[in-house]
């Protein structure tokens, strides 16, 4: 106990500790709790630190590190007070940089810059675009970089004829000729709100020959989207541009198998006599065999005369469905989960965990209190007999 | 040894501490009947001032009282003791812990100067044995804390709290730091490891240690064959039966209930029959009630009854609620409340405070939808001041125990675990069927 | 309505490269209702979920997209469906994204239930559609030719969503109302489309006009021309429309126009742009007007320009080739298929199989129906219905009988195909025949077996005077399904029976419970495990 309360009291002037070497070690822990033994850090090391949270995401230690910020002599300098606003924003907390925002005495350029890309890093890009009006509103004239984190904010919030607006107005009222990145950043708004089609068009009437960029660009977002032709054709196009993009081995696409042809040609009514509506057997004995499977509350196992949709409601919330639940989103997919219970396992319950197993994709492993409960596929091993 | 004892005191020789001491113990082996004999024995020895000057004699009379169930005198002789070595604070711990009082328990372990393994064991044990397990593992992770090197008599402690827990994340750190003991390769540890991951559920885990072991014994047999048989593999268990004998080893009762489990998991029912039969004939085992149990419970399964009855009416002892409680769910599938009812009768008489073999009545009942007869089950119940025991079901995340009871709210994720099971009780609901307004959409290539 | 833009534009190029077909009101952007990182907007259940964006797209939601991905690209698209719901159970939750690209996987691939229970799933799942899931929907909507779903699930995405159709969707609308033969629907959707702002589209206007082609409205191909032309400053420059086009001056018969048309879009120098899809829309307006040659030169050139091809193209091909009586370069085409490892499908198949009939070839047009049967496609009942009847028309009875006795256990057939069968049996005096196929009915689909068959059968058969041995026939198997089934009650009731009389005698017997010795013992098996 002694010992602890020595610590506590530093009579010692404290130990010289080379606050910057652990920061290169990237070791924000240890320096924070140097910093709690009254450690004090310079500029320096606290624009390394506000790197090193915003690099690892965790809100707790950029919390800290800021309140450490604001107690030394740099808490108003300009740029560490950025830099706190990106380390908040690559958080994902645009609250706390919006908080630095309004308490800052001076802002730059950057401020604003900062500010409205953290939105619309954040999915919030429609308070990234309302704080770009403010920025007008207070004088603030925006420059080449700044309407490419007004397309990311724009992307970010589905406002695809809004970016175009700007992107107008950018060169109407700023005189600012566009370059490649602005073009992409158009290409951005449309690729990222899943305007696949129209951002495909778009660069068809780019008025420049597209760069491997630009297909990349699209063929990334295709990927997002999951249109695999689109992605295929972006890809080669790429590839034709830049060979060394080439991926090795890629798996070919599967086939379509759609008749888009005959659609086009001789409408819906000739696919249809190919294909619908005729009923294949071994369809409906599927479907026969599946509703078979389907599970109906078996209220009888509720031990209360009570009515029937409460009933179910007090089935649903048993506990090994609780528990059950909880493994559920707790873990990684398919990965089986094992349940132990004080009681035997109500026939409801059983019912339901067997079907439950099977819609999943686990296996459910019960330990009651008279035998083992393996669930999976829909069925158990105990076979139905507990 | 006790007619020696008389003996030596009428040829006028003076018993030494010795003496006392083998005598004592041989007395606490016998709580039953030696109880008169061990407090005269105290009595000779306080005479002689043994008891409190002779460490081990004190010690020994500690240990008898404890294990006697007279933990109030242990705890006198142990106040009256002039000298105290270590195993005389491990006896007083032990002596609690046997007594479950784990208050004192922990007192006196707080009092022990130096504390060991033993002392440490005797903590961790004793709330195992008294089925307090996370405690036991509480406890255990104090023991770590403290730098106190754990032996095979602590870890198979609490391997068996991990065992009953089913906490299979706890379970394969203990595996990991066994690995890396000395005691890695003990028979017992190991048995316990094979025991623990079948009752996590986990056979895979126990075969492959059954397998890495380098010699068994027939608790190794045992282990992994019933572990096996109750958690439903039934042609792995009896794989191992015959995998067991021929490598020598003569099969116990254990195994055969075991053996006779798989059988009624399975629905094996003749060749059930055919190893209850072996077991009586060949193997010259009586057959114990487990043993009657799983052959009920076979024919129970199968449906039927009437030979189940049978197997009742000619065993040699009383059906226990077990038994019965087997038949109580054949009626349940064959929706005979006649037989039920009956069987209740006996039911009451065996168990009266046994709750789960009532609460199976009443679902029979409401399943034949007799709602009267279930709710006279329940007001019987109530009556006799039995209340349906809370339902606790446990999952361990991350080596966190995390437990629920029926619309329990108190989680911290409550919110999400409610939301997921909304989702999930509206795909049951839909599971199996295709809303008919797509019917015609039906995959056709 | 011509729409004007707020900008400066320095030249014609640029206004394009400003808007691509969207409306330029600002107050179309809906702004999002609060932070979608607030979870009080799942208050209200029935709320539309706002879609997430892509910037959760990001650590292990990321790795799950692209191992989706990668199934897809596999083919494996039974794994990828059921390992996104599977993820739904799980600590991490698929994004919209993946769940997207599975669904467009099943949409390439025709798998339309599949599609539309993800959807269900993950709507239940409450993980927010996007416009893509939208687009993905309504195009599988108008494939399955469920233009009232559609259009009610368009209602609903422009009354509660919280985004904006997107172009791409008045396309797929107006494309399904177009292949559904609901022209004025299409016409009225399209009229919504331009009040709501969006610009004048050449490809929703090409769906039009093809569709007014098709109902031989040449004037309002026309009027469509215009107003397209009109609303884009002058001229079209995409091809699209050019196949339409020329067929609203075949419909005037207005030919020379109409090649004109065909050299403005792919003649020499041509300023116009072409895509394979304009390509398709030229082809078959050649075809379909006795232009074979230019046709086929023109077809030629596809496939050169096209490379590989692709199924699309060549189920085109030989769909044109079938149509102008060029068998034999279609079953050239055909083998092609094989050798550059397209297969064919339904659609290749029947093609074949009609157009051999047509040659007088009813042996080659079996032998496509067995092949694409032995190739687990699955020929619905009125291509069957056409082989039968091909084969019976020129006498082929037996072999149409052997045809109906394989497609019999497969098919859910209806009263007209068993009757067609049945007749052309009687035919040939075969009526043995058609009383194993009753007998077969009665025992497999007792259902189909309907009351007009039976009278039809009866009929028939009367006429023979054999119409009793209907009647025995039924009544011998009703009473063979009866015996059956009261065999198997009997069998259950004395089961029953003998173990209650059999409980009951024990459960009186003394020794049942009587007064044995009580055993103190371990209870169940579980217990004896835990023995060291």
């Amino acid at each position: 106990q002694a010992q602890v309360v020595h610590d506590q009291v530093p009579s010692d002037p404290p130990p010289t500790v080379d606050l910057i070497s652990l920061c290169q070690e990237g070791k924000v822990k240890e320096v924070i709790e140097h910093m709690e033994q009254g450690i004090v850090a310079d500029a320096q090391c606290f624009d390394m630190l506000f790197e090193l949270c915003a690099n690892s995401k965790k809100l707790e230690d950029a919390k800290k590190v800021h309140d450490y910020l604001l107690r030394s002599k740099c808490r108003s300098d300009l740029g560490l007070s950025n830099k706190v606003i990106n380390m908040y924003s690559k958080c994902g907390s645009m609250t706390d940089a919006r908080r630095v925002f309004d308490h800052m005495r001076d802002r730059n350029m950057d401020s604003w810059h900062l500010m409205i890309n953290g939105y619309a890093l954040n999915g919030l890009g429609d308070d990234g675009l309302t704080l770009y009006d403010q920025m007008r509103e207070s004088g603030m004239k925006p420059n080449e970089e700044t309407f490419l984190y007004v397309f990311e904010a724009c992307a970010s919030a589905d406002a695809i004829d809004e970016a175009f607006m700007h992107f107008e107005s950018m060169k109407a009222e700023y005189g600012i000729s566009p370059q490649v990145e602005h073009y992409l950043g158009l290409l951005g708004v449309l690729g990222k709100c899943g305007h696949l089609a129209e951002a495909e068009e778009y660069i068809s009437k780019l008025p420049f020959e597209p760069t491997e960029a630009v297909w990349e660009a699209l063929m990334n977002y295709a990927r997002i989207h999951g249109d695999i032709d689109l992605e295929d054709r972006a890809e080669e196009l790429m590839v034709g541009l830049d060979p060394s993009k080439a991926v090795a081995n890629k798996i070919p696409t599967p086939p379509v198998k759609k008749q888009l042809a005959i659609n086009m040609l001789e409408g819906r009514n000739r696919v249809a006599e190919f294909r619908n509506p005729t009923l294949f057997k071994d369809d409906e004995k599927l479907r026969a065999a599946m509703k078979e499977q389907a599970y109906v509350p078996d209220t009888r196992y509720v031990l209360h005369d009570i009515d029937q949709e409460a009933k179910e409601q007090a089935l649903l919330y048993h506990s090994e469905r609780l528990a059950i639940a909880y493994g559920l989103i707790s873990t990684p997919a398919r990965t089986p989960l094992r349940i132990i219970k004080n009681l035997r396992v109500c026939g409801d319950c059983h019912n339901a965990i067997k079907i439950m197993s099977r819609i999943v994709g686990r296996e459910l492993i019960v330990r009651d209190n008279k035998r083992f409960h393996h669930f999976k596929d829909g069925k158990c091993s105990c076979g139905d007999y507990w | 040894a006790v007619s020696e004892f008389t003996r030596m005191r009428n040829s006028g020789v003076e018993p030494n501490h010795i003496t006392f001491v083998t005598l004592l113990s041989g007395c606490a082996h016998f709580p039953a009947q030696a109880l008169s004999l061990g407090s005269a024995l105290h009595g000779y020895a306080r005479k002689l001032g043994l008891d409190t000057q002779n460490v081990k004699v004190g010690t020994a009379v500690i240990d008898m009282y404890s294990k006697f169930g007279l933990v109030g005198l242990a705890r006198l002789s142990f106040d009256h003791m002039g000298v105290k070595n270590k195993v005389t604070w491990n006896t007083m711990v032990d002596g609690y812990m046997r007594n479950g009082d784990f208050n004192n328990a922990v007192k006196v372990f707080d009092e022990i100067p130096e504390r060991d393994v033993i002392s440490w064991t005797a903590l961790v044990g004793g709330f195992v044995k008294n089925g307090l397990f996370e405690e036991g593992l509480v406890w255990f992770r104090e023991m770590q804390l403290s730098a106190v090197e754990p032996d095979y008599v602590t870890m198979i402690s609490v391997l068996s709290a991990c065992a009953n827990l089913g906490t299979l994340g706890i379970s394969l750190w203990l595996h990991r730091f066994i690995l890396r003991r000395e005691f890695k390769d003990n028979v017992r540890v190991n048995n316990s490891l094979i025991d623990m991951y079948c009752r996590c559920g986990c056979v895979e885990l126990a075969c492959q240690v059954f397998v890495r072991m380098a010699e068994r014994s027939l608790v190794s047999w045992n282990s992994i064959i019933v572990g096996l048989a109750v958690n439903g593999h039934a042609v792995d268990a009896l794989q191992y039966f015959d995998l067991m004998q021929n490598e020598g080893f003569q099969p116990d009762a254990v195994t055969f209930t075991g053996v006779l489990t798989a059988c009624s998991h399975a629905g094996l029912v003749e060749k059930g029959l055919k190893y209850f039969k072996a077991m009586k004939k060949v193997h010259r085992i009586t057959p114990r009630i487990e043993h009657y149990g799983c052959i009920v419970d076979l024919y129970s399964r199968a449906g039927r009854l009437e030979d189940a009855l049978g197997i009742i009416k000619n065993m040699p002892m009383k059906p226990n609620e077990v038994i019965l409680g087997s038949i109580l769910a054949a009626c349940r599938n064959l929706s005979d409340v006649k037989l039920a009812e009956r069987l209740m009768h006996y039911i009451y008489k065996l168990d009266p405070d046994g709750d789960s073999n009532h609460v199976l009545l009443s679902n029979i009942y409401a399943a034949v939808g007799s709602w009267r007869g279930a709710s006279t089950v329940r007001k019987k119940m109530k009556a006799l001041g039995i209340q349906k025991k809370p339902g606790i079901s446990s999952i361990e995340i991350d080596g966190v125990l995390n437990e629920f009871v029926a619309g329990d709210r108190s989680h911290i994720h409550a919110e999400q675990v409610y939301a997921m099971l909304e989702h999930l009780s509206g795909e049951l609901k839909v599971s199996g069927y295709v809303e008919d307004d797509f019917s015609e959409l039906y995959e056709c290539g | 309505y011509v729409k004007k833009l707020p900008l400066n534009a320095v030249n014609a190029n640029a206004a394009s490269v400003l808007n691509p077909l969207y409306p330029p009101l600002r107050q179309q952007h809906q702004p999002r209702p609060t932070t979608p990182q607030n979870p009080s907007s799942t208050n209200n259940p029935n709320a539309p979920k706002i879609p997430e964006t892509v910037s959760v797209l990001s650590g292990n939601r990321l790795n799950l997209h692209n191992r989706i991905l990668k199934l897809i690209r596999e083919n494996d698209l039974d794994e990828a469906a059921l390992y996104t719901r599977h993820s739904v159970y799980s600590n991490c939750r698929p994004t919209i994204f993946t769940c997207n690209s599975v669904m467009a996987a099943q949409l390439r691939q025709s798998r339309y239930s599949d599609l539309l229970s993800l959807h269900r799933f993950i709507t239940q799942a409450g993980i927010g559609a996007n416009i893509v899931t939208h687009n993905l929907l309504l195009t599988a909507f108008m494939d399955c030719r469920k233009t009232d779903m559609a259009m009610e699930h368009y209602k609903q995405l422009i009354n509660n969503a919280p985004f904006n159709p997107s172009p791409t969707t008045y396309r797929i609308l107006i494309k399904g109302l177009v292949d559904n033969n609901k022209i004025d629907r299409a016409m009225e959707l399209k009229e919504e489309m331009l009040s709501k702002g969006f610009s004048a589209d050449p490809i929703v206007y090409s769906y039009l006009m093809s569709g007014q082609a098709k109902g031989s409205n040449p004037d309002a191909v026309f009027e469509l021309y215009e107003e397209l032309k009109e609303k884009l400053g002058g001229s079209v420059s995409d091809g699209v429309i050019y196949g339409s086009l020329m067929k609203g001056y075949f419909l005037r018969g207005m030919e020379q126009e109409a090649m004109e048309c065909y050299e403005e879009a792919v003649g020499e120098n041509s300023k116009i742009k072409m895509s394979a899809v304009s390509f398709n829309y030229i082809l078959d307006a050649l075809s379909k007007n006795g232009k074979f040659n230019e046709a086929v030169k023109l077809f030629d050139r596809m496939l050169n320009e096209h490379d590989p091809p692709k199924r699309l193209t060549v189920n085109l091909g030989s769909y044109n080739l079938c149509k102008n009586d060029l068998l034999g370069e279609a079953e050239e085409l055909y083998k092609d298929m094989g050798e550059k490892g397209v297969s064919p499908d339904e659609f290749t198949f029947v093609l074949l199989m009609d157009t051999c009939f047509k040659e007088s070839r009813p042996d080659d047009a079996a032998a496509y129906f067995k092949t694409m049967v032995d190739s687990k496609l699955r020929p619905n009942l009125g291509v069957y219905d056409r082989l039968v009847d091909g084969l019976v028309k020129v006498g082929k009875v037996d072999e149409a009988k052997s045809f109906f006795d394989l497609m019999m256990g497969k098919l859910r057939m209806n009263d007209d195909s068993y009757k067609f069968m049945m007749n052309a049996l009687f035919d040939i005096g075969q009526h043995d025949e058609v009383l194993k196929i009753v007998d077969r009915m009665l025992r497999e689909d007792p259902a189909d077996f309907s009351d007009e068959l039976q009278e039809f059968v009866r009929e028939a058969l009367a006429k023979e005077g054999r119409d009793e041995e209907l009647t025995k026939l039924m009544d011998d198997i009703e009473r063979e399904k009866k015996e059956a089934a009261d065999r198997e009650v009997e069998a259950a009731e004395k089961a029953k029976a003998s173990a209650r009389a059999a409980v009951s005698s024990l459960i009186n017997s003394p020794k049942l419970f009587g007064n044995k010795e009580p055993e103190e013992q371990s209870t169940i098996a579980g217990e004896a495990a835990s023995i060291n």
